[in-house]
This record gives C-alpha cells, structure tokens and sequence, in this order.
C-alpha cells in the first residue's frame, strides 16, 4: 500500500464531495419557488426579516457563481446552514445524529457479512445439499421483503409475542443517568432488532454470493495442494478458499454501503432510532431542506469513507493489486 | 461440453423460453405476477368504491365479519378494496421507474462502453457520483422537492437508479465490441449510431433483460419505501402507504399492516423468480444440462 | 522387503451424466524405496487420478474408489480415516502438481505457505518454520531466498514457483514425492533444470518418486522402473530399460517410436494415430482395439490380462500370440 495511492484515493474523495455540494446548491435552486423560502422551510412562519437575512447570507442577491462560491466554501468550513425548523445550526444537529446511525449501519454490516459468510461458506461445500437451497431461498425472500415491513413484524412480534427485545428508541430512559457499561449495554440491547432488521436483507445476499464464490474457489488448483499438504478442512475452508473467495464479497460490500444507510433510513423510523435517518424524515415533513440536505451530505461522505475503505482492504486481501513501491 | 453434439439453435428467444419453462419457480413467479396484475387490473372493478371510504368500524379483525375478509384499518377502510386498488400505483411507477432506469443506464452505459477513451472516463466518474448518493435518501429529496405525484416518484426512484445498468451495459459493450460481427459491421461501412443500436444491443439484450427486471422490483421496494414514508401521492391509495399510514397502531392491529406488505413481498419475489429464471434461460453455461 | 507404496487391482469410478465410468480399473503397481517409478500414458488414461488416490484426494463428490488396494509402508490407506489421511499428506507422501501458476494459494506469500506444511506435520513454531522454510528455499536453489520467502507467488517466475512445490514438497521429508508432470507447463531449458533438482533431491532426501509424465525422454532420464497405462489401465510395466529397448504393447511400441531421435529435428514429430475412446464408451475388449494394427476377434471380447508373456509384463493379446 502506498502512501500517494492512499493520497490519491482521499483526493478523489474529496472531489466526489465537492461533487455532492454542487448538487445540493442546484438542487435547491431547482425547487420551485423563492429559494430563500425554501431555506427557510414552508413553515408558514417565515418573517420577512428572515427571508431577508438568509438572502444576505446565502447572496441570494449576488450572480449565481458567486452564490455557488459562497455555498461551497461555507461548507467547507463547516457551515451547513441554520434549520430554522430546530433552531440550530445543521451541522450540530447532525453530529448528534451521526453516530446512532453509525452504530446502526456498522453493526448491520457486521452481522450481515459476519453470519451470511459463514453460511455461504457452509453451503458452498455441498453444493446441492439442504443448506444450499435454503441459502438460495432465503436470499431470494430477503430480496424481497420490505424491509420497514420486516421491521413493524419484528415489532408485533418482539412487543407482544416474546417481549425480551426493546422495539423503540435507543436508550431506557430510566437508565440515563447509569454507569457506562450498564449503559452501554443498554443500548447493544436496544440495538438487536433494529441492526437485525437491516442486517437481514443483506445477510441473504452475502450468504448467496459467498456461496457461488467459494464453489469457484474450492475448484482451484491451490485448494488441491492445501489439501496435500495435510490441512484441516475447516482450515482449507475458513483459510485458503475464504481469502480468495472474500475478494468479489468485498466488492459488493462496498457497493451496498450505500443501500445499507437507504435501509437504514426506514429502520430508523420504524424503531424510533435517533439516528439521520430519523432526522431526514422529520425535517422532510417540514421541508426544513438545510437540514435534508446536510444529511444528504453526511450520508455520502459515508459512502464516500466506506469505498475508500473498501479498495484498501481490497489491495490488503489480494496481493496481486500492491504496487511495490 | 465437449463431447455434447452441436445442434442449430431455432431462435435465441424459443430456445430461452424453452429452459425457463422447465424452471418451475420461475414458471411460478411468472404466474403469481399475472395473478398480482389481473388482481389489481380488475380486482378495483369488482370492489367498485373509493379505498379511502370509511366503511365499517375501525380495526375489524380479519374474518370477523364477511364482508370485510381482511377486516379494517384505523379509521374503518376496508382492508381488501386498499390491497386491490392500491397494487396498480406501485405496479405503475416501479413498470415507469424501471423504464426510466434503463433508459438512462443502457444510453450512458453504452456510450461509455462503445466510445471509450475521455468519454468513458467522463461517464464513468458521472456514475460514480451517482453511486456515491444513498438513493432512497436522494429519492426523498426529489421527492420533497417536486412535490409528490406517481410522475415524480418514477422520474426521483429512476433517477437514482440508473448507475448499477449503466455498469453492466458498459462492460457487456466492452466485451463485445471485440467480437468479430462488429468488426464486420464495420468494414461494411455502418455508422456508429448504427452498430451501437441495432448490432451489439441486441447482443447484449440477454444481461439487460434480467437486470430490467430486477430493477422492477427494486423499483417497487422503492416505490412501497416512498409512500411508507408518507412521500407518496396522497390521494392515491398504495400499499406502502396502507402500511404508513396504520403504523401507530400495529400494537392494537396487525392485519392493516400484515397483508399490504405481503402484497409487496409477494409481487416482488414473484418479480424476482422470474428474473433469476431468465438469467438460468439465458446462461449458456446451464443451457446444455 | 516389501515395497515402499503398493497398489494393488485399484478400480476408481466417477459419476458423469453418462453414468457411472471408469476411470481406473484393476491398476497395480508398486515403488521400492528410494526408486523412481516413471508412470506414462496419453492425457486422460489415469495417471493422475493414480497419484491423487494415492494421497487420498479423488475428486470429490463423484469420485470413488470402488476396489483394491494402496499400501504406503504396509498401511493400508483405502479407507483410512480423514484425520489419518490428513496426518499422511505432506508428511510420509507428498505430491507436486503440473500447473505451478495456480497450485499455489495467490493471498499468502511463499514462506508462509511452505512454513505452513511444516507446522501442520511438526511441533514447531511458526518462527522456526519460517526459517526452515528459507533454508528449503535456499535448497532449491533459490537466490535470495530470505526475501524470497516473503514474496507472493505472483512475483515469481513459472520455474521459480516449482521450485518452491518441490520445496514445500520435500519439507517434512516425506518417504514418497508424487510429481505429477512437473515439468509440463516450463520452458525447455527450465525444464532439465527441475529434473536435475528432482534427482539432487532424492539423493540427499532419500525419497521414493513417482514420477507422472507423457515424456519418454523424461522417463529415459529419470525412471528405474515404468508402468505404461492407457484408458485406465496399466498395460505394460518394467524397468526403464527393458521398455524403452524391447516395449512388448503395440501402445507401447508407438509411445516410444513417437520419441524424437537426438540430432533430429522435430519437424517429423509422429504421433500414435487415432485417439483415446471416451470412458464411457469403453466396451468389454482391448480398449486399444481401435487403433492397433495387430487386432484380432479376441481383442474385441476380452480384456488382455497385465501377464508376463516371458519378456516382462504387458496385457496384450497380441504379445501372447506372437510367443505361441
Ligand atoms: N472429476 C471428474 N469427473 C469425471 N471424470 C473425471 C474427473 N476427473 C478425472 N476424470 C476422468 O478420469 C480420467 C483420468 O483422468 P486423469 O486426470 O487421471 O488423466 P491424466 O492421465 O492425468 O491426463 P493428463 O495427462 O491430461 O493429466 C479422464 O478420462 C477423466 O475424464
Ligand atoms: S490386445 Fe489386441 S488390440 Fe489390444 S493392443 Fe494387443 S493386439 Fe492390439
Ligand atoms: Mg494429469
């Protein structure tokens, strides 16, 4: 791994941001209407003084790169604008929210790659056997459903069938004021049917491509010689073969980041999560666009970070693609 | 393969056809989506009346009184006449979005794959933008944005989702441009415009016709995803709205939501078998077993 | 003395869409230890799936060993248990393959993998096994091989990365080396290079070699003793000598007229006329039958038995014939 490749990539980054900032400038100057009422939100409760100061501070008044200019480099030092609907700057509004959906989204990926890659694995080594069709099914299922209404089932389900999972929120509220780790675990078990239900729909997928993977995998020729060398077979499975097989998992991984914080979106709604998506849908309701926006922007910057993640880890897994410096 | 004797295939798309009708989840996903559409198709005609008509009390449970099978929502609709009238919006603009969606990809994908060079660097950075933007979350904004109506809710779910058909339009263009018909085409004088159109599309239409599919379910997702959110058309009655709109209450009832969103389950698994029938039908590799 | 491995009326059989075939029928043949047995034949007659049974490795899960026999050091192996089969490879057999560029795992570099046979057979740690595995390296005649080691096989050349399956191979020096055309996929010269190593090897190892090839010039250079097969069977098998100067089979016969005379140029390269029948569509006479020039109505109904006919042992019809 090189440094300037890392450089490069972070570059590239940047630049796909940059990208995102752009849009979100036209996007609002698309909408129809006055885009200082726009920024504003159609709250209805818009004073003119108001509409007035967001004009001065947007330059509303100004040429329209000059209005790009001043946007852009707002953001760049961390302006993402007022919501005038919470009263606070978007920015802090967001940095509250962020890390809920982090957790969320970062624990799904996990249980999905985590438990859909050892099934996959499992089902590769009999190729027709019981595992395998109940993989390819269940990927297909999980395709399927959609996955607020997995979610609401979970809810029926876990509130009043089994009740040992919290269905909403985050954290008790009795348990506020706790020590860390009782706090701690209070939010791990908050997080169980959320993280589930998101992790569902991809843990399928993985399972199905890990499976095709390692089939092609175990065919191989180095797969023999593992064999020959007198390895274990958990060890030529979870060793040799998952390590080539991992790459094409890795790939898709990183395409479903995206998807995942989509997902992610309605899990939080449906479970009370006070996580962006949370927050993307209140202020869609009142059309509070600086803050919809911002979240917009925060969301592909996550994107942005887990595909830059995910080529390093790519050139880690596969030794063919490191450059000798 | 090797010792299997050569036949004179009769037509690409008989001799699909052939293997999918031997794909009997396929043949059943096929089925249950005619039945999901003559349902929604005349299934309206039948239970004539509004969806949003408050008929009977609220939260009938399934059953309980036979004129109302699936029982009441919140406020006393019925829940079958929603399930009937509201399977044609979603089927509408996921059939839309999922146009849109190709329509995009396959233009940028192609000319990006047949062209190459600065053209393809261009397009490919476009898509990887647009890769980069969660897309229910940018279908939201649009959404908000243009105001809701099925029109802007298929225009905001196919703009978002063009960049995974523009790919493989790309590398299905790649691979053959090389091949040799091409390049016969070619010393024969086509024009581009030409050779792009009417000689490796429909090559490539295999890959295409599979991920055109599947878009349409995704596009369905998307579409139940919207209106859960409330960013549907209101006055258009929809399956992800019934769930929407009866969520507060799944502790008191859970037929409102249950059967809308078995609906979609079930018209977007059906979509799905179809889809992976058609990639079997299509997959040489398979064809021979 | 009893020899080193004995295989004895092995009968291997695949499932394929034409039903159940046989892939090897009734195979017997034997290595004394610290010989080269030399085994030849066309592609596809089973000289793979011989060595592979051997290391217990049949291509799984239409692969089967029907009948027979294989003993390494007098154990019986034909149905052996996994953990014992696994204790067995790498450790008292070995086995290198013909394709060097993808016999070896691409994500590990080359110490780890040969470090890796060392440990799974030896109590040792993962240190030490690195340094065996570069003093192996250094063995085979490997240059530099302390940076080497920490190479991936990609970086390596196709002579280089056979190099390393002979070093990985012989590192828990086993008494039997399987080399399953070695040398197939390398350039010429390279080529006598690896035979070269393969014989300095057996000299200072002490192993046993069974060599797979369809190169009688190899087998002239190499061998003590050859077994000639053809469509699953052994059919003719003897010293080096005694095959290359007086083969008995007609298959024989034509495998050694096809070697290019030293000094000719390969231009009038012959080959056997006609090819292997399939399997599957192998009938109860001489599987030869077809392309022999001494078949006979016997040939077509009855199996030749491998038999000494007074010379050494070969199973034809025809040999019997010509001595009655
Ligand atoms: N997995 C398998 N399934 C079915 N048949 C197989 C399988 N593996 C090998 N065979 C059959 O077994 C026979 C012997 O194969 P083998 O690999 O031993 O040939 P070989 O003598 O090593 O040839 P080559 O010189 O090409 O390596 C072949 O005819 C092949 O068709
Ligand atoms: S048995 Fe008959 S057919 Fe077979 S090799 Fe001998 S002479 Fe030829
Ligand atoms: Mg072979």
């Amino acid at each position: 791994m090189t440094l300037s490749y890392l450089l490069r990539r972070i570059g590239y980054g940047l630049l796909l941001m940059l990208g995102v900032v752009i849009l979100n400038f036209f996007l609002i100057r698309l909408a129809p209407g006055d885009p200082a009422v726009v920024i504003a939100g159609e709250m209805g409760g818009a004073t003119e003084e108001m509409l007035e100061s967001i004009r001065e501070e947007y330059g509303l008044n100004k040429p329209i790169f000059t209005q790009l200019w001043i946007y852009v480099s707002g953001i760049a030092t961390g302006n993402l604008g007022e919501s005038f609907f919470f009263n606070q700057p978007v920015s802090k509004l967001i940095g509250l929210r962020i890390w809920p959906t982090i957790l969320l989204v970062i624990t799904a990926q996990i249980l999905s790659i985590s438990i859909g890659v050892f099934m996959g694995v499992i089902a590769a080594r009999k190729p027709n056997g019981i595992l395998s069709g109940i993989v390819s099914i269940f990927a297909t299922i999980g395709y399927a459903v959609p996955v607020f209404w997995t979610g609401i089932m979970l809810i029926i389900l876990f509130a009043s069938v089994i009740p040992i999972f919290p269905v909403e929120g985050m954290q008790s509220v009795k348990l506020r004021d706790a020590g860390f780790v009782v706090k701690t675990l209070d939010i791990a078990h908050h997080l169980v049917l959320p993280a589930f239900t998101l992790a569902i729909i991809y843990l399928a997928q993985y399972a199905r491509l890990s499976r095709a993977s390692m089939l092609e995998v175990l065919g191989s020729d180095y797969i023999r010689t593992a064999r020959a060398k007198g390895a274990s077979e958990v060890s030529v499975l979870f060793k040799h073969a998952l390590r080539n097989a991992a790459l094409p998992i890795l790939t898709v991984a990183g395409l479903q980041f995206g998807n995942l914080i989509s997902g992610a979106l309605l899990v939080e709604t449906v479970f009370n999560w006070p996580g962006m998506g949370r927050l993307a849908f209140d202020s869609i309701l009142r059309r509070d666009y600086p803050t919809i926006l911002g979240v917009l922007f925060f969301a592909s910057a996550m994107v942005v970070v887990a595909n830059i993640i995910t080529d390093i880890s790519y050139r880690w897994a596969d030794p063919r693609l490191r450059r000798k410096s | 393969m090797n010792d299997t004797p050569e036949f004179k295939p009769e037509s690409p798309g008989l001799e699909a056809w052939r293997m999918f009708r031997r794909n009997i989840p396929a043949v059943f996903g096929l089925v249950l989506l005619i039945v999901i559409f003559l349902a929604t198709l005349y299934g309206a005609l039948i239970y004539n009346g509004d969806p949003f008509d408050i008929v009977w009390a609220p939260h009938e449970m399934p059953g309980a009184t036979p004129e109302f099978p699936l029982g009441t929502d919140y406020l006393g609709r019925d829940i079958i006449a929603g399930l009937l009238t509201g399977g044609g919006p979603t089927l509408a603009v996921g059939a839309a979005a999922a146009a849109l969606t190709m329509f995009i990809g396959i233009s940028l994908g192609a000319l990006a794959g047949y062209y190459g060079g600065w053209v393809d660097n261009l397009l490919m950075r476009f898509t990887e933008f647009f890769q980069v933007l969660p897309a229910l979350l940018f279908a939201m904004v649009l959404v908000t944005l243009f105001s809701p109506s099925l029109w802007t809710i298929a225009f905001a779910i196919g703009v978002v989702s063009w960049p995974q058909t523009a790919r493989l339009t790309r590398a299905e263009f790649l691979k053959i441009k090389e091949l040799e018909y091409v390049t016969a085409a070619r010393a024969i004088g086509a024009r581009n415009k030409r050779i792009i159109w009417k000689v490796i599309l429909p090559n490539a239409a295999p890959p295409l016709i599979v991920s055109a599919t599947l878009t349409i379910g995704v596009a369905i997702l998307f579409e139940a995803g919207l209106s859960f959110l409330g960013l549907g058309d209101p006055n258009v009655m929809s399956w992800g709205l019934m769930i929407g709109a009866n969520r507060e209450f799944i502790l008191e009832a859970w037929w409102p939501v249950t059967f809308p969103g078995l609906a979609i389950f079930l018209t977007v698994f059906a979509v799905s078998l179809v889809g992976d029938g058609l990639n079997d039908a299509f997959n040489p590799k398979l064809r021979q077993r | 003395m009893s020899p080193l491995l004995e295989i004895n009326d092995l009968a291997v059989t695949f499932a394929t869409r034409h039903g159940e075939v046989t892939a090897l029928d009734s195979v017997s043949l034997h290595v004394n230890e610290g010989e080269t047995l030399g085994i030849v034949g066309e592609s596809g007659c089973g000289k793979s799936i011989t060595a592979l049974s051997v290391m217990g490795l049949i291509p799984q899960p239409h692969g089967r060993i029907r009948a027979g026999s294989i003993k390494l050091a007098g154990e019986e192996f034909v149905g052996a248990t996994p953990a014992r089969l696994r204790q067995m490879r790498g450790a008292e057999a070995a086995m290198i393959f013909q394709e060097p560029m993808t016999s070896l795992n691409p994500v590990f570099t080359v110490g780890d993998q040969i470090a890796e046979a060392i440990t799974l057979h030896q109590n040792t740690s993962r240190d030490r096994a690195f340094k065996d595995a570069i003093a192996l390296l250094d063995r085979v005649g490997i240059p530099e091989p302390d940076k080497r080691a920490r190479d991936y096989p990609h970086q390596l050349s196709g002579g280089m990365r056979q190099r390393m399956m002979i070093a990985m191979a012989v590192s828990c020096r086993p008494k039997l080396l399987i080399a399953d055309e070695p040398t197939t996929a390398l350039d010429v010269t390279v080529q006598a290079q690896i035979f070269d190593l393969l014989n300095e090897i057996q000299r200072d190892f002490g192993a046993a070699i069974l060599l797979i090839t369809h190169d009688m010039g190899a087998i002239a250079e190499m061998a003590d003793r050859v077994s000639v097969m053809y469509a699953g069977r052994v059919i003719e098998t003897a010293t080096a000598d005694q095959v290359l100067d007086t083969p008995q089979h007609p298959y024989a016969r034509g495998l050694i007229d096809c070697i290019p005379a030293l000094g000719k140029s390969e231009t009038g390269l012959k080959e056997i006329p006609g090819v292997v029948p399939p399997l599957h569509m192998l009938g109860a006479g001489c599987a030869f039958a077809q392309r022999c020039d001494h078949a006979q109505a016997r040939c077509l109904r009855e199996k030749p038995k491998l038999i000494n006919h007074g010379h050494h042992p070969a199973a034809c019809h025809g040999v019997e014939e010509a001595r009655l």
